[in-house]
Parts: structure tokens; C-alpha cells; sequence
């Protein structure tokens, strides 16, 4: 890096030009990051909470609770086969609209799980259920104004529920969530015609239990049933997709720069291979200027979309930066950077050290 | 002898025929010994500084380094035979732009494996005998084309070389500096005892060699001995 470390500071406006470009990269790859971590939890984030390992659907549902329905027999039946390894509760999801008597109206994924459930969230939430019919927030509601003792409307069928308490902020396929007992979920779905009917079973195992669906059931694990959440699935896949196009983008920007940055050096090069560098040593050196080059700029335009991310935080942006994905989202960005230098590595250790002297007369 | 070249022959290809840049060159220069080799354009001149300089090969002949046949050397050998035993001066300097006078010399050292203050104190005393001690600290771009030059000589003698080559280090300079250089080239070279080859088209210059040869068409020969 001898040469390498002082051609940085020589030529330091162009090193800062290809860094302000790969800076601003890194910067979109982490609010990308971000903003797909937000995406995330405005979608399953409601779900993820919930203490389950597994969820039991109707085979053929895809998990999907909206396709789902199993009653009361199939949780019985599944208990019995499970033989007690495997704690076991019915969970009713569905998606409700209701008003607030000011006329908000606010979209709720209504969870109806049993009073005395694993699935309930908190003591006083559990204690909640226990009662009268009622619902319990998520507390990212409480923020919009809904008082413990409001009253909501269902809309469509017309039942007042008063708000009994607030649960952790959480939301499933970007409606927030509500709790209510399975009794009520019910009724507000099926009317007095329930038949003992929900969506989908809850399991939590331990980690050396993996549960077996019985005959007309399906299992799958927590992480699997995302994919159920309305809209999950395509988000990722083209969040994931946009982070992709970057990183290529990234590689290409780097490896252009390399190429030609290498072509202006062809002479400088050959003279270091004639005084005696090897051509391990001018590889070296140079994929080394582009690395510092690459960590610097990462670094700082990661750095800026923290800082700009801290501004977006808590608006109603979905948007959450977690540093594990943006960490790894970064040092892709470098890894990928140094690949697309590598597509020039050739030209560097390919120069001939002849070229030193003037073309042969 | 410090420098054996020994029926050695180059051509490159020409349209379908090749072109003979040397053929069959004999030249063997003692330590301390300065020669000088003129000629025409496309006389094979800097394809001789090439051979002698090991970097490139000759595709028959034999090459001789300070008694170290380099012919059939790897390449790696041959990278740090060059590097060990051959010093180079180029046209018009050939130095690195990032770096100061004595970082240019320093980096031989560096490329040695010779890391520290050892270099840096080295470059410093060759160039103070250059008399570039008040121009340790200006990169290419500050210095003047004699100036340059010196810098370029100092690098060269960075590795007490066995072997000296230089390839019309005179070109770009006025009459009066290219005297300078040039008698800066032959005082070093005795001084160190390394065998000197310098390929120069000005008669004034090359007259200060303790022999001239003569390259014609790819072949050498005698001109006159001083």
C-alpha cells in the first residue's frame, strides 16, 4: 500500500468523486434496508409477537388465514395426537373496519384467541379478555387518540366493543392489531352460527419438537406463515430485488472506475513492475486503494442514512433500521465493490513492465 | 563481467514477415565500465536496454547478470534479479506523480523489502549527492526536467546496482544539463563499479563513455574507443 495510501491523498478529488458515488449507494442500499425492515413490521410484525413457534392451518390454505377454517374438533383432534408435547390454542384473524363515535374510521387485525390462551398478551390484556366483550389495542392506536373507554363500531355489523386496554405496537398485513376473545371474533364473524369455528391453531413447541399436522391439516412454522400476510411476500421480493439491482449497479460503477483508472496508470504500473513489484504486489495495491476507497465511502454513507433514518423513525413512513440487516447490507455492497474491481485485476497484473520505457525504437 | 549479452536475436512480427530488432548481439561491459550505444531510430536501441533490463526476454541468446545467467530464470527470479542487480534511468524520468523526490528513490527499498527509516535515510544521503537536498519534499510536477532526472538516477542507484542501463536519459534535457546528467551517470558508475550502458543519440554524450558501439539495423559494433 505504499504507493497506493499516497496516490489517495494525490488524487484525492477523484478518489472523493467515485467515494461520493458509492457513498450515496451504501446510503440507499441502508435506507432501502430500512425501509424493507419497516415494510417487514407494518406486515408481520403483529404476528411475529405473538409467542408460537407453529401455526396449524386447513390443508390447501397456503397460510392464509383468510382461507383458512378449523373448529373446535380438529383442536381437539390435534391435541389428542400431539399426545401433550405441544401446547395448542385456536386463533381466529380476520381484518375488521370500525368507527370511533368522533367518526374515525380505523382498519383492526382482529385476533380472537381464548380467554386464559398462551396467545393472550399481557396479564391485564389476558385479565381484559376474561370479561365483557371488548377489545384490546395495539399501542400504536393509543398514539392516534383511542382512549381506554372509547367505544369502536364494527362496521358492517354494527357492534359496539369498548376499547378494555393497549398491547404492544404491532401490526399484520399494515392494519394494526387488535385482541379480542375467541367468543367475540366469533360472533363478530359467524354471527350465533359459529360452530365452534376459527382460523388456524396456534403451537408452541420446544426446540426439539418439531409438531405433525393430523389428516386435513397443515403445519407450518411461524417464520413460514408470513408469507400469508397480505402483501408480505411480493414486498420482500421486491425490496430484496431494488437491494440487488444496487449491489449489480455498485459493482459495475466500481469495476468501470477500476478499469479505467487502471488504462491512466498502464505507464505508472509498468515502471512498478520494472523496479521489481511483483505482479501479486500491483494487484494488491491496487484492489487496497479501492477497498479503503469502498470501506470509506460505505462507512460514511451508511453513517448518513442513520442520521437521516432517525428523522423518518416514528413518522407513518414504514421505516425501521435494524443495524444487523444494514450491517450486512453494507459489507455486501463492499464485497460486491471489490468483485467488480477484480474484473480489471487482470489488466493491472497483465501490464508489462516494458512499457516503462518508451515504445521499443 | 557485470553485463553478458551473448548472440542474442529479437524480431516481432511485421504484417506477415517479422521485423529483426537485434541480431545476434554480442556486448559484454566489465564493472565500472561506461558504454555508450548510439544510433537511428529503429535502430533496436531500447530493445537492447530491454534484454539487458530483463523485462522482456530475447527469443534466443543468452543473458548474463552479474554472473547470474538470467535465460531461463522464472519470472519471479528474474523480477528480483532486476530489482537486486539492475538499475534503470528512463527517458523523460519516468516518476511516479503521487510521490516526493525521495519517496520516488524510497520506494526501491519498499519494493526490496526493506521497510523504515533505512530507505527513507538512503534516498535522502543519494539525493543530497545529487544535490537535491533542498528538493526532498517536491513531487514531478515541482521539479525541474535536470532536476527530475537526478531524482531518476538516484532511484537507479538506490540497490547499488551491478548493472546500469539508461535509455536516452539526455533526451528531454538542454545541451548543458544533458551534460550534467550524463557526467553525473559515468561518476556514478565508476564510483559503484557497476557496468553502464547508456543509450544516448548525441555524439557530445556519448564521447564521455569509456566505449562506444554502434547499433545498425539490429547489429552492433565498435565505434571507436575513447
Amino acid at each position: 500500500m505504499y504507493l497506493a495510501l499516497r496516490e489517495l491523498r494525490f488524487a484525492r478529488g477523484r478518489f472523493a468523486l467515485v467515494g461520493a458515488v458509492i457513498g450515496l449507494v451504501a446510503m440507499l442500499t441502508t435506507m432501502l434496508s430500512g425501509l424493507a425492515n419497516g415494510l417487514v413490521d407494518d406486515g408481520i410484525s403483529g404476528l411475529r409477537r405473538l409467542p408460537m413457534t407453529h401455526l396449524a392451518f386447513q390443508q390447501g390454505a397456503a397460510e392464509t388465514f383468510s382461507r383458512s377454517t378449523l373448529t373446535d374438533a380438529d383442536l381437539a383432534r390435534f391435541k389428542a395426537a400431539s399426545g401433550g408435547d405441544v401446547e395448542a390454542s385456536a386463533l381466529g384473524v380476520s381484518f375488521v373496519n370500525a368507527r370511533t363515535d368522533g367518526g374515525k374510521t380505523v382498519d383492526l387485525a382482529l385476533y380472537g384467541v381464548p380467554a386464559g390462551s398462551f396467545l393472550a398478551p399481557r396479564g391485564d390484556a389476558e385479565a381484559a379478555l376474561e370479561g365483557r366483550p371488548g377489545l384490546v389495542l395495539s399501542e400504536e392506536l393509543e398514539e392516534q387518540g383511542i382512549a381506554v373507554g372509547d367505544e369502536l363500531t364494527v362496521v358492517g355489523v354494527d357492534e359496539r366493543l369498548p376499547v378494555l386496554g393497549f398491547t404492544y405496537a404491532g401490526s399484520y398485513g399494515h392494519v394494526d392489531i387488535a385482541f379480542t376473545s375467541l367468543e367475540t371474533w366469533q360472533h363478530l364473524l359467524y354471527g350465533d352460527n359459529a360452530k365452534g369455528r376459527f382460523s388456524a391453531i396456534a403451537l408452541r413447541a420446544s426446540d426439539d419438537v418439531t409438531p405433525t399436522a393430523p389428516d386435513g391439516m397443515e403445519v407450518v412454522t411461524k417464520e413460514q406463515a408470513y408469507g400469508g400476510s397480505p402483501g408480505y411476500t411480493g414486498e420482500t421480493q421486491t425490496m430484496a430485488m431494488i437491494q440487488w439491482f444496487l449491489l449489480v449497479i455498485s459493482a459495475l460503477i466500481v469495476g468501470a472506475f477500476f478499469i479505467v483508472w487502471t488504462m491512466q496508470r498502464t505507464r505508472q504500473i509498468a515502471l512498478l513492475k520494472a523496479l521489481g513489484a511483483s505482479g501479486w504486489y500491483v494487484a494488491r495495491d491496487a484492489v487496497g486503494q479501492l477497498g479503503v476507497v469502498l470501506l470509506l465511502a460505505t462507512t460514511a454513507g451508511g453513517a448518513i442514512a442513520f442520521a437521516v433514518g432517525g428523522l423518518i423513525d416514528g413518522t407513518s413512513v414504514p421505516f425501521r433500521l435494524a443495524p444487523g440487516p444494514a450491517l450486512v447490507s453494507l459489507t455486501l455492497l463492499v464485497v460486491v465493490g471489490l468483485a467488480g474491481s477484480l474484473a480489471g485485476i487482470r489488466r493491472v497484473v497483465a501490464v508489462d513492465p516494458a512499457l516503462a520505457l518508451r515504445a521499443a525504437d | 563481467m557485470s553485463l553478458h549479452l551473448d548472440n542474442v536475436s529479437v524480431a516481432v512480427p511485421d504484417g506477415a514477415d517479422r521485423r529483426v530488432l537485434l541480431a545476434a548481439v554480442d556486448l559484454a561491459v566489465g564493472p565500472g565500465e561506461v558504454v555508450a550505444i548510439t544510433g537511428a531510430s529503429g535502430s533496436g536501441k531500447s530493445t537492447l536496454v530491454a534484454i539487458a533490463g530483463l523485462l522482456r526476454a530475447p527469443d534466443s541468446g543468452r543473458v548474463r547478470i552479474a554472473d547470474v545467467d538470467a535465460t531461463d530464470l522464472k519470472d519471479r527470479q528474474r523480477v528480483r534479479l532486476r530489482r537486486d542487480r539492475v538499475g534503470i534511468v528512463y527517458q523523460a524520468a519516468n516518476l511516479l506523480p503521487a510521490l516526493t523526490a525521495r519517496e520516488q528513490v524510497a520506494i526501491v527499498a519498499h519494493l526490496s523489502g526493506r521497510k523504515g527509516a533505512d530507505g527513507a535515510a538512503r534516498a535522502t544521503e543519494l539525493l543530497t549527492r545529487m544535490g537535491l537536498a533542498g528538493r526532498l519534499d517536491a513531487r514531478p510536477a515541482e521539479l525541474s526536467g535536470g532536476e527530475r532526472q537526478r531524482v531518476a538516477i538516484a532511484r537507479a542507484l538506490m540497490n547499488d546496482p551491478r548493472v546500469i542501463l539508461a535509455d536516452e536519459p539526455t533526451a528531454a534535457l538542454d545541451p548543458e544539463l544533458g551534460e550534467q546528467v550524463m557526467q553525473l551517470l559515468v561518476d556514478e558508475s565508476h564510483r559503484l563499479g557497476a557496468a553502464t550502458v547508456v543509450v544516448t543519440h548525441d555524439p557530445d554524450h556519448a564521447s564521455r563513455a569509456d566505449r562506444r558501439l554502434q547499433l545498425h539495423r539490429g547489429t552492433i559494433g565498435e565505434v571507436a574507443a575513447r
